[in-house]
């Protein structure tokens, strides 16, 4: 972890002068029915990095990824305030459809939810199809190589008819993967990928993210410390505050986040002092 | 009434009796009694139907061969009665399908969360509504706009004589107008069931379908409706069921008329309306009979019930593994 991170740390709200914006965001909050949730985000993500939001329950880490990507757009009387730009782009309302939104920002859930009815191959189609695509040549391409990238490809290409229900835990969380990187997006969203899996599995799906990151850039939820340690590059410490609202702590470089922190809390978290 | 089969987990096995108390009190061997009691009366109450029908079975045999009913000397044949069934029934269905998919869809994921509650709850009080009730106002509101207006209407297209009758049958009845009385009363048993079917498709996967692009109607077209169809094809069964089953509807607006007929704008009869209106005057080998038909419509609806309820487990199970 020592020498990963050249850039100077910046205070809140500036741009890190790390490298290429993938997405910013400045104040951004979300509310529901009037109930701000999790507030004063403002953080950028660095292209072809990993970059982690940890915090105890409660402190708006899986709100804030699902603004990202406009998810939030499904609750009724949810509202995101602030703003997010992907390459520059006002997501919520710059000049971008919320399905293309989506198809360049992916997203991995917290439970393996490949389509249960689909087979393997067409669960990772199902986004080119979403989108319109119909040629089978292209079709076959993208499947193998996003199956090849989410490291899968060897172990289902002879069986790709079969209902991804047949697949493992793991599998079922790689296939997500691959759904998503069919697209080919930007970034990755992945709220928790592997809560759900065991220690082997989660092992896989770390080292893919590592693999992955010089193709998209991720942000991934975690409740698991070693695991931010472990595979991010950029760390946001999100606390819950009095008012029951998240708020964003403290957004630096993993290794600074885990060993030299600006706020005593984030120490206080990542010793397991609390959380 | 149909039961509906509910989608949500099932409660825990109540625990066993005898491992709550060791001494087994007065209402334990009451309770069992009682019960014993309810088996008895069922299998009475079958095999009471069963034997007064064996002469049918037995002597004349033309039930499921024949289309003629001629009491008193007989024959006895239930092709009209099985044959008019069928078509009522499949023709509500195919209405009551299509019209409760899209109204269950449109409740699940159009319609404002404020309104949703009130539509269903509306829906799902229409199936408490007495037949009696839906047959008068087949009787005396559809069937008069059905001589006057659609009928006619219908007899305007091409080969629709050939095919479907000629319109302007006495009172209007017809066995069109029993299928479309049939489907607007099984349709509330169709959307309950479906609408649940569909609400229990597991919001991840619809949010993942959304986070990959999908429109709405992707998402329900390409995700839901895979996801949930065998618990619609549950639903379709039991709507099935409760269709032939129905009898005063139909007794009162299909005519009551023992021909054979696949033309739609004719009159007809179905199994049990046509036990409805029979039975009062019926004597001899003619009661054998009326009960042979009460067999076969019992086995029908049992058949379909058990077929939706295997549907509606499997679904359950599928989604407890998604």
């Amino acid at each position: 972890m020592s020498e990963l991170v050249e850039s100077e740390t910046s205070p809140l709200g500036q741009p890190r002068s790390g490298g290429p914006v993938a997405m910013r965001l400045e104040n951004v909050a979300v509310s529901f029915n009037g109930r701000t949730a999790v507030r004063d985000a403002t953080f950028d993500v660095t292209k072809n990095r990993v970059t982690s939001l940890i915090g105890p329950s409660g402190s708006g880490k899986t709100t804030l990824l699902r603004a990202l990507n406009r998810l939030h757009d499904l609750t009724p009387g949810a509202k995101v305030s602030g703003r997010i730009l992907l390459e520059g782009t006002d997501i919520y309302r710059g000049n971008i459809t919320v399905t293309e939104l989506r198809s360049r920002v992916g997203m991995v859930f917290q439970r393996p939810n490949p389509f249960p009815t689909m087979t393997i191959y067409e669960n990772a189609v199902s986004g080119l199809r979403f989108n319109g695509i119909k040629k089978k040549a292209i079709l076959d391409e993208a499947a193998e190589s996003s199956l090849r990238a989410a490291a899968l490809w060897d172990s289902v290409s002879s069986r790709l008819k079969v209902t991804a229900g047949q697949l493992s835990g793991g599998e079922q969380q790689r296939l997500c993967i691959a759904r998503a990187l069919a697209l080919d997006p930007e970034v990755l969203l992945m709220d928790e990928p592997t809560s759900a899996l065991d220690p082997i599995a989660t092992l896989h799906i770390e080292n893919l993210m590592t693999t992955l990151k010089s193709r998209v850039t991720i942000i991934i939820v975690t409740h698991n410390m070693q695991q931010a340690a472990r595979i991010s590059d950029d760390c946001a410490f999100l606390l819950m505050g009095e008012d029951r609202a998240g708020e964003l702590i403290e957004f630096d470089a993993t290794e600074k986040i885990f060993n030299n922190p600006a706020d005593s809390r984030t120490l206080d978290y990542t010793l397991g002092r609390f959380g | 009434m149909v039961l509906l089969p509910d989608l949500l987990p099932q409660p825990e096995e109540v625990a066993e009796f005898s491992s709550a108390t060791s001494s087994r009190s007065w209402y334990h061997y009451l309770l069992i009694a009682v019960s014993l009691l309810f088996t008895l009366v069922s299998v009475g109450f079958v095999l009471s139907i069963l034997l007064k029908s064996l002469p049918t079975w037995a002597h004349t045999g033309t039930l499921l061969t024949s289309r003629v009913w001629q009491p008193p000397n007989g024959p006895y044949g239930g092709l009209a009665m099985i044959v008019g069934t069928l078509e009522t029934s499949i023709i509500a269905l195919a209405i009551a399908g299509v019209v409760g998919l899209g109204t269950s869809i449109a409740i699940v994921f159009l319609i404002p969360r404020r309104l949703r509650n009130i539509v269903a709850t509306f829906i799902e009080l229409l199936a408490a509504v007495p037949s009696i009730v839906y047959g008068l106002w087949g009787f005396l509101v559809l069937a008069p706009f059905m001589l006057n207006t659609v009928d006619p209407w219908l007899n305007s297209w091409p080969f629709a004589k050939e095919v479907l009758g000629t319109s302007g049958q006495e009172f209007g009845s017809s066995l069109l107008l029993a299928a479309i009385v049939l489907s607007v009363m099984i349709l509330p048993t169709f959307v309950a069931i479906s609408r649940e079917v569909i609400a229990a498709v597991p919001q991840d996967l619809i949010e993942a379908s959304l986070s990959l692009g999908a429109t709405r109607w992707q998402m329900i077209k390409d995700v839901v409706l895979p996801t949930a169809r065998i618990g619609l094809f549950g639903a379709t069964f039991l709507s099935l069921a409760r269709a032939t089953g129905e009898t005063v509807a139909v007794a009162l607006v299909a005519g009551g008329v023992a021909n054979m007929q696949f033309h739609l704008l004719y009159p007809g009869t179905s199994i049990a309306s046509w036990i409805a209106l029979e039975f009062g005057e019926a004597q001899g080998n003619e009661i054998s009979a009326l009960m042979a038909l009460g067999i076969l419509l019992m086995a029908i609806s049992f058949s379909l019930s058990l077929v939706s309820r295997w549907l509606v487990n499997r679904q359950r199970k599928l989604l407890a593994k998604v």
